[in-house]
């Protein structure tokens, strides 16, 4: 009976730590759907790349965390302000309907993954070192890692959170959400938001793929579950709402964990779209959709 | 010579699922990014029926394209509620799935070692052991595909599916049964798909997971988009331009591995280039 509740209190707290990350790529992911209004499925393979600049940063370089973490986010926010500007930004010129962005963002995370698969190889590479001694919290087993990762990830949501509520730029940012012609109307530069939201969108998926790769190896393949991962909390959370993100991404976590307790961990990306197709199909959100016209 | 009919047979293959991609994309409007499953469905359908419970050739072919179809008309349902992008994110989802089934399911498709041993098929005890008469083989499917394809988006029923396209609400309006439409527009390209599956497998002669990745699917919709949506000659084109010219990258002599990968970089660029600069590909009519 004892081992039973240790066991729960474990997972539970497995869940946590992996919903956190969920919640901080589905942070970045829900934005720029908010904001921009197309599915970027280039979002999996950001996260990827974010990952491997990490390991370059760290690994290659021997910086320190904090210094490598920042210089991966901003050079990965600075490729990707440049990506924006030579293919989806001429495509939102030409008033092209969501399906052709959605449909160069899938050409672009080919690109990507197949230039870091070229650099780096298919084969994993190590971020993590070592087998940590772990801490005993209420029961549950924590490695220092899984601190860092619940604590960055806390700091990060608080730090967006309080971005959009409190400055000039946030408050565009949620006026061009809301309704892009009246931002446009009061004198908002949708591009400036987009720009700067493609920023943030990077950033977040560039933290979430540090995170992971502290817990996990890294491959070029990383980008399409991530992708798939961030979606479904999205959609969990009613695409667009940022708390809905925070939320859906711990729902996640702890339906994947929980599911997985019970049959084997290869089916994880099984669950994760089970729980897509549930809410897609039969409510549509926690926090209510935004349905478009 | 062999390295001819192998690009050939190929690029036969992939001109079978950009049409049966194009009926559901082009002239349907459905944005499938999950074509590979159903390509990979039927390949496992072929492997398993043949090497498992020896089922003979040309049953085989019709089994693996009729069981294709009926998980075309499953994922076909949740897809009638659905718009267009999230459509294509659902689509995505049941690429991703099929694939960790393919290699998970250990007991039914052996994991990632895939099913082995699929023989080539033989037609009335006549064994399609060498090259060119699987050639001729794959060209009679092909045509025939082409030919039954054609003349359904040349039907009323595919103006009525261009018409779902163009406007939803003016087709409901105009009595159109959209519901039933989309249904057969999944099921039939299901349909094909697995029968290009199977074509493939029997070809190969393994039917391994790495082969229906989703990387697969997105191959196929940029051969749609480049030889053009909405144009069957199109597809056929986009297919056998986008099977052979990276196979010319074998000749320059760059090693396999970074020529998979440059080829992967070609078809993202060409993706995104005909997006913005020739929305309708080589030969379609439809642009937005």
């Amino acid at each position: 009976m004892r081992v039973k509740t240790m066991m729960f209190i474990q997972l539970i707290a497995n869940s946590l730590i992996a919903g956190s990350i969920y919640s901080l790529s589905a942070l970045g992911f829900t934005l720029i759907y908010g904001t921009m209004r197309f599915f970027n499925m280039s979002y999996g393979v950001t996260f990827m790349a974010g990952a491997y600049l990490f390991y370059i940063f760290k690994n290659l370089l021997n910086f320190p965390f904090p210094l490598a973490l920042g210089l991966s986010m901003a050079t990965l926010s600075f490729l990707m302000v440049l990506l924006d500007h030579f293919s989806f930004r001429r495509l939102r010129r030409l008033h092209a309907p969501s399906w052709a962005i959605v449909m160069a963002s899938i050409g672009v995370a080919v690109i990507i993954e197949a230039f870091i698969t070229t650099l780096f190889g298919s084969d994993v590479r190590m971020v993590r070192t070592g087998i940590q001694q772990g801490y005993k919290i209420a029961g549950a087993t924590i490695t220092p890692t899984q601190l860092i990762i619940l604590c960055v990830s806390i700091v990060f949501v608080w730090g967006i959170w309080l971005f959009l509520k409190m400055t000039r730029m946030g408050k565009a940012i949620r006026a061009t959400a809301n309704d892009p012609h009246m931002a446009t109307v009061i004198g908002i530069d949708t591009e400036e938001v987009f720009k700067f939201v493609i920023i943030l969108g990077s950033c977040l998926a560039c933290v979430s793929g540090v995170l992971v790769s502290l817990e996990t190896d890294i491959e070029p393949s990383l980008g399409q579950p991530a992708l798939l991962k961030a979606i479904v909390a999205s959609i969990i959370g009613g695409i667009g709402n940022i708390r809905g993100a925070l939320w859906g991404g711990i729902l996640l976590g702890f339906v994947e964990n929980f599911g997985i307790w019970k049959i084997s961990a290869g089916w994880k990306d099984g669950i994760a779209l089970a729980l897509l197709l549930l809410f897609i199909l039969m409510k549509p959100s926690l926090f209510g959709i935004e349905e478009e016209t | 010579m062999n390295f001819v009919y192998h690009v050939l047979i190929m690029s036969g293959i992939y001109m079978i699922l950009c049409l049966s991609l194009n009926v559901m994309v082009g002239y349907g409007g459905l944005f499938n990014i999950g074509h590979a499953a159903f390509y990979g469905i039927g390949a496992y359908v072929a492997a398993i029926l043949t090497v498992k419970m020896s089922v003979s050739f040309p049953l085989d072919l019709l089994l693996s394209g009729v069981i294709t179809g009926v998980f075309g008309v499953i994922v076909g349902f949740p897809a009638l509620r659905l718009k267009g992008d999230y459509l294509a994110l659902c689509t995505f989802g049941f690429g991703v799935v099929m694939h960790t089934i393919f290699n998970n399911w250990v007991a039914v498709t052996h994991g990632p070692q895939g099913i082995v041993g699929v023989p080539r098929p033989s037609i009335f005890s006549l064994p399609l052991n060498s090259l060119p008469s699987y050639l001729l083989l794959v060209a009679i499917v092909v045509s025939i595909c082409f030919f039954i394809l054609a003349r359904v988006v040349d039907s009323p029923f595919g103006k009525s599916l261009m018409a779902i396209r163009e406007d939803q609400m003016a087709a409901v309006a105009a009595g159109k049964n959209i519901a039933q439409i989309k249904i057969i527009v999944f099921c039939v390209g299901a349909f094909f798909a697995g029968i290009a599956g199977n074509l493939y497998v029997h070809y190969i002669s393994i039917a391994d997971p790495s082969a229906f990745a989703t990387d697969e699917s997105f191959l196929v919709f940029t051969m749609v988009v480049f030889g053009g949506m909405a144009s069957m000659r199109g597809s056929v084109l986009g297919a056998f331009v986008l099977v052979i010219f990276p196979e010319l990258l074998r000749f320059i002599g760059i090693p396999s591995f970074y020529a998979a990968q440059i080829r992967r970089m070609l078809f993202g660029f060409l993706l995104v280039l005909v997006i913005l600069k020739r929305p309708q590909g080589l030969l379609g009519k439809y642009r937005f």
